[in-house]
């Protein structure tokens, strides 16, 4: 698997001068699987980069095909879905499996974002792609592209978000961001989902100080990050959606601050910051 | 009065280094008058910096008041709004203007942006007084010390400019809204431009005179124009259907209009600084090939401070 990031960042882009390195756009990670399908998980304003990469291949021409794993409804995680340029061009096919009860629900989160009074496109219908709706249910193991994908819902304050589990030619991948843990930390079901990850990309919003004044938004530190990834065997660790006030000196800090913990506490896992146009194998 | 740009993009906030000079922040400006009166004009994601920048005032300990001006509830125009520190604080006083809908309410416009599936905050636990105010097409109002009137634009779904004359001085908000050529746009979603060279039917012509008519009213004499300029020409041959126009609308407008600035606003999310820096030498070879000499023009960016008339 090949692992991109277009948007590392939580709740709003973050536009600026402070921004810069590890970027400012909202959460969309794309998977490369070995099969060559593409996995897109969150549509962030990252998505709109993502788009304009894919404009000279199969995707410009309405040949694309592609599957979008959606964590939660919340802007930071679709507001990039209306700018997404491959959804205009007819012929591209997408299979869209959203965290939503039925696909009627998720029908109405994408298209409530649609809206006239919202979008000039008034529907997503409107698009020109097509596209296919898929609700998840938690813990039911789904194929994609000749991969295994499962997905589990993590705490994620008043609300609940997914995290996934992709399995490809023997490797595995979650993606686990707007994860809020219970005091106690990731539970059994969680840690299941993330067990022997090679990578694990993990919701980093906060430092630990930080996360300890708002702990009702349902989001972890990169010290309940590690501890997760350290607890479920993951190999390597991705820290990710950082909020909006960090700067890039901020986000340097966080990923010292974590790497120097791995090091003394969890030898065994391997830490980077996600930033925008990093790719990683797995 | 002072006018402030907290955000001149369209579309979508755009981080990145291509932005720094302009900045990525969706369509957020600020008027204040000289004697503090408060207006916020737009929502986009610019409204989020202003907001941490008035919880250093009187809007921390909740006694700020600000009228917040709506020109239409695309996201650009009003994402940034739960990202407004002062929404948050009980006793801050705001007021939200928009046009009018016949279908839904303002107030369900601004909860439905913060359900539970799309934000953690719901619109009704913030904490501060806001209250609603539907405007019809074409309303003069007052408030306090400043004169406001208002034009419909031509825009999917519909759009109002804003024009405020206060201290002997008068700005003027033109966004979003296509040139008055050709196409006249309402409620219905249009797929696809109509054919090249074909006019709209003669009423709609008549409508759209009508409708330019009414923004060179509002522009008359004005110190500053905000115009939304999204599209190069290239851009609105491709998509006349989107809604958005050209300098060269803008600098006719403010032309017929006899206004003595022009802010060029609304970048498109796709224009690098330096893309702004070429559409603004362009739009200056076009205004004085046109005989807009006198029209000063600049591109409106982030941080961008204007002071008209008496402070």
């Amino acid at each position: 698997m090949e692992v991109t990031f277009w948007g590392v960042r939580g709740s709003i882009p973050a536009t600026g001068p402070g921004t810069v390195r590890y970027g400012g756009n909202t959460s969309c990670v794309t998977v490369l699987l070995e099969s060559g399908a593409l996995v897109i998980i969150d549509c962030g304003t990252g998505a709109r980069n993502l788009g304009l990469s894919l404009r000279e291949g199969p995707f410009g021409r309405g040949k694309g095909h592609a599957t979008i794993l959606l964590s939660h409804g919340h802007w930071d995680h679709i507001q990039g879905f209306p700018f997404f340029l491959p959804l205009y061009v007819p012929g591209n096919v997408f299979e869209i499996h959203g965290g939503a009860a039925s696909p009627a629900l998720l029908e109405q989160v994408l298209e409530g974002q649609m809206a006239a009074q919202f979008f000039p496109v008034q529907s997503f219908r409107n698009m020109g792609a097509t596209v296919h709706l898929h609700a998840v249910e938690d813990e039911r193991e789904f194929r994609v592209g000749g991969a295994k994908v499962r997905a589990h819902g993590n705490p994620h304050g008043p609300t609940g978000a997914l995290a996934f589990r992709i399995e490809d030619a023997g490797r595995v991948l979650v993606y686990a961001s707007d994860a809020g843990y219970a005091t106690g930390g990731a539970d059994a079901g969680s840690l299941a989902l993330y067990r022997d990850a090679d990578l694990l990309i993990h919701d980093s919003t906060y430092t630990p100080e930080d996360r300890a004044l708002r702990l009702d938004r349902g989001l972890s530190s990169f010290e309940d990050a590690l501890d997760a990834a350290a607890r479920a065997g993951a190999r390597k660790l991705a820290l990710f959606h950082y909020d909006q006030d960090y700067s890039d000196h901020d986000v340097d800090e966080i990923c010292d601050r974590a790497r120097r913990a791995a090091a003394s506490r969890s030898p065994a896992v391997d830490v980077v910051g996600a930033a925008e146009g990093l790719t990683l194998r797995v | 009065m002072n006018v402030r740009f907290w955000g001149v993009r369209g579309s979508l906030p755009v981080p990145g280094a291509k932005t720094q000079r302009y900045g990525g922040n969706t369509s957020c400006v600020e008027v204040q008058s000289a004697s503090g009166t408060r207006f916020i004009i737009d929502a986009g994601t610019g409204i989020r910096k202003l907001g941490k920048e008035l919880m250093r005032t009187e809007f921390q300990s909740g006694h700020g008041t600000a009228h917040i001006l709506i020109s239409h509830t695309h996201w650009d125009h009003i994402q940034g709004m739960p990202f407004f520190g002062p929404l948050y604080e009980q006793g801050n006083k705001l007021f939200v203007y928009a046009r009018q809908r016949d279908d839904v309410h303002l107030r369900a416009v601004f909860a439905s942006q913060t359900e539970a599936h799309y934000f953690p905050v719901p619109f009704d636990d913030t904490r501060a007084d806001v209250s609603f105010r539907g405007l019809s097409d074409f309303e003069d109002f007052e408030i306090d010390d400043v004169k406001l009137s208002t034009a419909r634009l031509n825009h999917p779904y519909i759009a109002t400019a804003y024009s405020l004359c206060v201290d002997g001085a008068k700005v003027a908000y033109v966004a979003d809204t296509a040139p008055f050529s050709d196409i006249l746009f309402g409620e219905e979603f249009i797929a696809t431009p109509p054919p090249a060279g074909q006019k709209p039917p003669p009423a709609d012509q008549e409508k759209l005179r009508a409708m330019r008519s009414a923004v060179v009213r509002l522009c008359e004499g004005a110190d500053l124009v905000i115009y939304d300029t999204m599209f190069t020409a290239g851009d609105y041959r491709l998509m006349p259907h989107f809604g958005h126009s050209r300098p060269r609308d803008a600098i006719d407008v403010c032309q017929d209009a006899g206004a003595r600035k022009l802010a060029l606003f609304h970048h498109a999310p796709e224009r690098s600084d330096a893309d702004v820096d070429a559409m603004l030498d362009d739009a200056r070879v076009v205004a004085s090939k046109t005989g807009a000499r006198k029209l000063e023009i600049v591109a409106a960016f982030e941080g961008l401070d204007v002071t008209l008339g008496q402070g």
